[in-house]
């Protein structure tokens, strides 16, 4: 017993290691919900099951949405800015 | 010679921010928003733990990041111990896993202040409702 007590402890004294590859944006997806349910159980007027879970749903949908627009559109100014401007540029009169 | 009405009224509120503040979800329970409380406490403290667990005690770090820290702390003041151990330096933590770790237990931070103005809005809204009645 206490030596699972240490070594649940233990285990919050060394960082764990996390790459720099795409499946780490996974680790969004529980902040976001934390986000939203927070935020839905201070703004429902009451918390009820069945509405409480819907209204988070939507919430919890809606910032992933927001986060994947702005995830394209600065993937497409990145495409343009490092791709595309500079076949333009050396193609012009300058 | 009692207190008025509105001295009463302002240890009210600073009562139920305190106790939004030592425990997580503490001002809505004493409010009897039972279900609101165990929600705020559970998520908030879930969230605390796995920044805690992903970046380890150093991600609260009163010495070199006091910016992350002022949220951090408003999860609890208990979070001020964690922060008197990792103070120390023997826990390091760099790149991915600090990042992780910081952004987690600052949310859960920022999170618990916005429960924390709630519960405080909802008591005074409540004395007003019983001081009309």
């Amino acid at each position: 017993m206490i030596l699972s007590v240490m070594t649940i402890l233990g285990s919050f004294t060394t960082p764990m290691r996390i790459g720099t590859n795409p499946a780490s944006m996974l680790w969004l997806l529980p902040l976001v919900a934390a986000i939203a349910i927070v935020y839905k159980a201070t703004k429902v007027h009451k918390v009820q099951p069945w509405p409480f879970a819907k209204e988070t749903a939507l919430l919890f949908g809606s910032i992933i949405l927001f986060i994947v627009v702005a995830a394209l559109i600065l993937h497409g100014v990145a495409w343009i800015v490092t791709g595309q401007l500079s076949v333009l540029l050396d193609g012009s009169a300058f | 010679m009692g207190l008025s009405w509105k001295d009463n009224h302002a240890l009210f509120l600073i009562t139920i921010g305190a106790l939004a503040w030592l425990v997580p979800g503490g001002g809505h329970l004493a409010l009897n928003e039972r279900r609101r409380g165990i929600i705020i406490l559970v998520t908030v403290l879930l969230t605390f733990l796995i920044g805690l667990y992903v970046g380890s005690i150093g991600v609260v770090d009163p010495v070199h990041a006091k910016p992350w820290y002022a949220a951090q702390v408003m999860n609890s003041p208990a979070v001020a111990l964690v922060g008197r151990v990792s103070a120390s330096g023997d826990y390091p933590v760099y790149a991915r896993a600090n990042e992780m770790g910081q952004i987690y237990t600052s949310i859960a931070g920022l999170l618990n202040l916005l429960c924390i103005v709630n519960a405080i809005y909802l008591a005074h809204v409540r004395s007003e409702q019983e001081a009309q009645a």
